[in-house]
């Protein structure tokens, strides 16, 4: 299957940011919190980004931000789909009242919208990245365990099918030990779109100011701070927002491709 | 194709919305920008600046303040005598004054004003402290009020003049009580309390029987039919609401904004210098490591205060150099803090025994030199925090700021005393407004400060000092001696910046710097 | 019926939950007022039994849900008055925000999705599918900021334009809010029009050479639009959501703002009330959509 300019593009996108962020301390050596010289220098004054109102540089800030907002999104988008396979695995090896309850207790907690359940943790713990982490996480994670339920539902009922054409009843025990296996890709693709509503979630909080700590540089507090400079300084928004953007187009390309790669590629039922 | 057919369709709706902008009528109404949200509004017991901005016009007071020299001048009292020993101040009361419900004023409701400001149950939270040693009050007859004190009290005239202490109708502090009475105020002043509703708006209109002004009022005012305040708690938002008309006046504007404003041609820029405390951080002397004199004057000389003031003010403040401003009568003027001087700071930190680790931080006996700072939310104070935490990184501290949204979460924070510095200052023009800081049983003493000395100058000065000379003498000792401790690292002197549209004319503040005269403003140039 | 049923289950959870969560909220709120300075040791301990906080926690709960029946919402704690006047105060803002958003995500997911369902292979169709895709992925927050500057860029150069700026009007914050929610509608539209499309009689009425004009493609979203309906529900109060940050942005007062606020100086009563009127409001918009797809989905197949 021939891959769309899209996805090489997303592809390199998410290397080139992953690599940049992670070797920052090799790409710069500014301080994040030093002034470096007078504020709301352009970046053709002051490369590669200029300087942010109290004068410290850009382009430093918006690598160890990248840093921040990439890992913290990752880390609650894992907790989210660890404890909604989880669940969503447990429900499934229970069965009949534990499925239901499942279902019923997702939809108690997907009740109250995401960015409200967030600010609710943020008022009972405080601001700060760790709380930011666990909102979305425990946000994100009963959605991610109803899909991982239909997508293990769908796994079954299909290995089922398989199962009884080409081996026989035998089978079926052999299907549900590779439920999971089975179910991996489609988990994948899940995991994949739930990175990229982590991040937004991520970058909407600390663009509220929830963040904590105020010196930290992050994409999305950078973005609200650049609001006062709309006009006399708008580079200071583009390079967190556009950041911010190409980040979650990209993952959601990319778990779009995945979605489609699988979809009769993978065999139902695995090898003995 | 479909687009062309939706076009109409997106237009309309576009018009619709657009219109959906209601109109002011110009004319008549003053559109005036506040930028805190303050959760109290009752002047007699809520502390904030921002309440005075539009209360001012709403009540009178006992006297008034010459704007420029600060001079006491006749306001509801027309004349005044103080007893031999201090203690005793008469005041004569004018006739004619009405409350905005139509009620007489006269001396009994000066007792009920002040008793309402003492009582404990109402936990004022300035005008209680701006009476000193106040005992109670006297109405001799309908216009004649002595108000008794237990000691001298120069700054009691002073006092007397802000807001906190203007004269509120007693029948309606009565019937509202202290929580509801901050919707319904009723004060004698040139302009009439009509509704406040928290974060959206406080709307004053004019009040027609105003026949009572004292001298500090140079127009024939009030002359809005109704001037309504609107909240801008976001600066990024300050600059952009003058422009598109939204607003007439509006302070705080951030200074590079604020030279983008001034220079389009319809638009002033005032700056106003406010007295006071300028923005500055308290030590605790409490908590280690600021514990240590030296590590305090080490910090302070680690910061390059120059550059901070002129990255985030610009052009429009200058670097404070004691614990008052430098516009007030009593800041001393040959007693300035230390210079930036980074390598004094790293020798000073070194011999009180806090040594540089390999990763460039410093300890002592396996205790790293761990600051936090606790921070007011407004005012650049998050700005400005920064800069001195990258200051302090840079000679080898960790540095944690924790930011307060709101004074009372301030105040609890000091309570709970995690805190190696915590910025906090007031406003005011008489210096007395540095005891409840600086003496060892002040409300607001945040750096558990100790010193008989300095209690002694400090109530010298607000009790038996016999002259203003005096007393600014000995406000110059207590300059001395607070950086000579290393109590505070002042930061600058506030100076509000207000733009104003030049639709609107004839802006003059009081004395107090942040108040408009709003009786003075009119439409036109 | 049986989804009213689930729809109040749910509510219930969901309003457990936050009581629950809140009393477990760092620091009790009275002291905090103690420190504050806005109360007195006895006028604390009196607050204290007013609000019943010296009850044991299941007595609190079920004085609260009784509460909760009489329409009481409890108390600011900072100014003392009723949570649910607080509220209805700032209500009034929110909801034309959100109406006008509505109306915006409904115009914009429409076009959208009707371009991309129509003209699937063409350059345009595909542009217009992409555009949905990236107004739904992009966060709110950043939907607001390019709105904001590009509206300040257009108005520098246009001054005529300033007054849309202005926080009374609604135009700008609508806009936000309705684009960075017009996505997830396109999607809908657009694969129903897909499906739709491929159905045999449109497909007999293509292969005749009917091109995909207006009344085509009428035909084709005419199915498609009660789904859409209730589509259009359940955005309603995924906007609510989005209410906070375009507030914020657009300097709005609003339940999102007074939310923010709420937490920060932690007034618990006032972050209660909102938190249970979020979930009221979502769980009777899904009840609503999932009833109103209920009743119309007989008659989406069609009988030719």
């Amino acid at each position: 299957m021939r891959a769309a300019p899209s996805l090489w593009a997303s592809a390199a996108w998410l290397t080139a940011i992953a690599l940049a962020c992670g070797l920052a301390p090799v790409l710069t050596s500014s301080s994040t919190i030093h002034p470096v010289g007078p504020p709301l220098l352009t970046p053709s004054e002051f490369p590669l980004m200029g300087t942010d109102h109290l004068g410290r540089d850009e382009w430093s800030r918006w690598l160890y931000g990248g840093r921040i907002s990439l890992l913290a999104s990752l880390s609650a988008a894992g907790l989210a789909v660890v404890m909604g396979t989880g669940a969503a695995l447990l429900a499934q090896g229970i069965g009949g009242a534990a499925d239901t309850t499942l279902v019923g207790g997702s939809s108690a907690a997907m009740a109250i919208p995401g960015l409200l359940l967030a600010l609710l943790f943020v008022a009972i713990m405080g601001p700060g990245t760790d709380t930011l982490i666990l909102a979305v996480g425990i946000g994100l994670a009963p959605g991610f365990a109803r899909l991982a339920r239909q997508a293990l539902l769908q796994v079954r009922t299909e290995a089922y099918v398989g199962a009884a054409a080409a081996l026989g009843a035998g089978g079926m025990e052999a299907a549900q030990r590779h439920l999971l296996p089975n179910a991996l890709p489609r988990l994948l693709s899940l995991a994949t779109t739930h990175y990229a509503w982590a991040f937004a979630a991520i970058t909407t909080l600390t663009f509220l100011g929830l963040s904590g700590d105020i010196s930290r540089p992050e994409w999305g507090s950078m973005l609200n701070a650049a609001r006062p400079y709309l006009r006399i300084a708008s580079w200071l928004a583009f390079f967190p927002g556009a950041a911010i953007a190409a980040t979650i187009l990209s993952v959601h390309t990319l778990g779009a491709w995945v979605a489609r790669r699988r979809s009769g590629r993978w065999p139902v039922v695995s090898d003995q | 194709m479909n687009l062309r057919r939706r076009f109409p369709f997106l237009a309309c709706t576009a018009l619709l919305l657009a219109a959906c902008t209601p109109e002011e009528d110009a004319s008549t109404t003053l559109n005036y920008g506040l930028t805190l949200a303050p959760t109290g509004i009752d002047p007699h017991l809520n502390a904030s600046a921002e309440l005075g901005i539009p209360l001012t016009s709403v009540y009178d007071t006992l006297v008034v303040q010459d704007p420029a020299t600060g001079e006491i001048l006749p306001g509801l009292a027309e004349r005044w005598e103080v007893s031999a020993d201090g203690r005793d101040y008469t005041f004569h009361l004018r006739d004619g004054v009405r409350f905005h419900d139509g009620t007489t004023f006269d001396a009994a409701d000066v007792v009920a004003n002040l008793d309402y400001t003492v009582n404990p149950d109402n936990h004022s939270q300035k005008a209680v402290f701006m009476l000193g040693p106040y005992e109670l009050a006297e109405a001799v007859d309908a216009s004649t009020v002595i108000i008794h004190l237990s000691q001298p009290f120069p700054p009691l005239l002073d006092s007397l003049a802000q807001v906190y202490l203007g004269m509120a109708s007693p029948e309606a502090l009565d019937a509202w009580g202290p929580a509801e009475y901050q919707f319904h105020q009723i004060g004698t002043g040139p302009y009439r309390f009509v509704e406040y509703v928290p974060y959206d708006h406080l709307t004053l209109e004019k009040n027609p029987d105003y026949a009572w002004a004292p001298q500090i009022y140079q127009q024939a005012g009030p002359y809005y039919d109704r001037i309504v305040f609107r909240f801008y708690e976001d600066p990024a938002t300050r600059a952009l609401a003058l422009e598109n008309g939204e607003v007439d006046v509006l302070g705080e504007i951030p200074p590079l904004e604020a030279e983008r404003l001034d220079a389009l041609p319809e638009f002033t820029l005032r700056p106003v210098a406010i007295p006071g405390q300028p923005m500055q951080f308290l030590f605790n002397t409490a908590r280690p490591p600021t514990n240590d004199p030296e590590v305090r004057r080490a910090l302070i000389e680690a910061v390059d205060r120059k550059a901070i003031v002129d990255t985030i003010f610009g052009e429009h403040s200058w670097v404070a150099e004691g614990p008052l401003s430098r516009n007030m009568w009593g800041y001393a003027d040959g007693v300035s803090f230390p210079a930036y001087d980074p390598e004094s700071a790293q020798r000073r930190l070194e011999q009180a025994g806090w040594i540089l680790g390999d990763e460039g931080r410093r300890s002592r006996d396996g205790v790293p030199l761990s600051l936090t700072v606790v921070t007011p939310n407004w005012g650049n104070h998050p700005e400005v925090s920064q800069l001195l935490a990258a200051a302090w990184e840079a000679i080898g501290a960790e540095v944690q700021i924790e930011t307060a949204p709101g004074f009372g979460l301030l105040k609890e924070a000091s309570d709970q005393g995690d805190y190696s510095l915590i910025g906090i200052n007031f406003f005011g023009t008489d210096p007395d407004l540095l005891r409840p800081m600086f003496t060892s049983s002040g409300l607001y003493n945040w750096m558990n400060v100790s010193d008989p000395a300095l209690d002694a100058v400090l109530s010298q000065a607000a009790t038996t000092a016999a002259s203003q000379s005096d007393r600014q003498a000995l406000y110059a000792d207590a300059a001395r001696a607070i950086r000579d401790q290393a109590l505070i690292l002042p930061i600058r002197d506030y100076v509000d910046l207000v733009v104003a549209d030049n639709r609107a004319g004839g802006l003059a503040f009081s004395y107090q710097g942040w108040f408009p005269l709003l009786h003075d403003l009119h439409p036109g140039p | 019926m049986r989804r009213l049923g689930t729809g109040l289950l749910t509510l219930w959870a969901a309003v457990t939950f936050a009581f629950f969560a809140l009393r477990l909220a760092a620091g009790d709120p009275i002291s905090s007022l103690l420190s504050q300075g806005l109360a007195s040791p006895e006028q604390a301990d009196a607050l204290r039994t007013s609000l019943g906080l010296d009850s044991p926690l299941p007595v609190q709960y079920l004085r609260f849900l009784g509460g909760l029946t009489r329409g009481e919402l409890g108390r600011s704690l900072y100014t003392q008055r009723s949570v649910a006047a607080t509220i209805a105060q700032q209500a009034g803002s929110t909801l034309r925000l959100a109406v006008a958003g509505l109306l915006v995500a409904a115009v914009v997911g429409l076009a959208l999705g009707i371009a991309a369902g129509t003209f699937r292979t063409s350059l345009f169709g595909r542009t217009a599918s992409s555009l949905a895709g990236f107004a739904t992925a992009i966060p709110a927050a950043l939907t607001c900021v390019l709105v904001l500057w590009a509206a300040t860029s257009l108005a520098q150069s246009s001054p005529f334009l300033l007054p849309l700026t202005r926080s009374e009007s609604l135009l700008l914050p609508a806009l936000a809010l309705g684009i960075a929610s017009s996505g997830a509608l396109a999607r809908v539209i657009q694969s129903g029009l897909e499906d739709n499309f491929d159905a045999p009689y449109l497909l007999a009425a293509r292969a005749r050479g009917v091109q995909p004009g207006p009344r085509l493609i009428w035909h084709a979203l005419r199915p498609v639009l009660p789904l859409a309906v209730s589509f259009l529900a359940l955005e309603a109060a995924l906007l609510l959501g989005g209410t906070v940050v375009t507030e914020t942005v657009f300097a709005r007062p609003g339940l999102g703002r007074l939310l923010v606020s709420s937490i920060l100086i932690g007034d618990y009563p006032v972050v209660q009330g909102l938190v249970l009127l979020a979930a009221v409001v979502y769980t009777l918009t899904h009840v609503a959509a999932d009833t109103l797809s209920a009743i119309i989905d007989p008659r989406l197949r069609p009988s030719a």
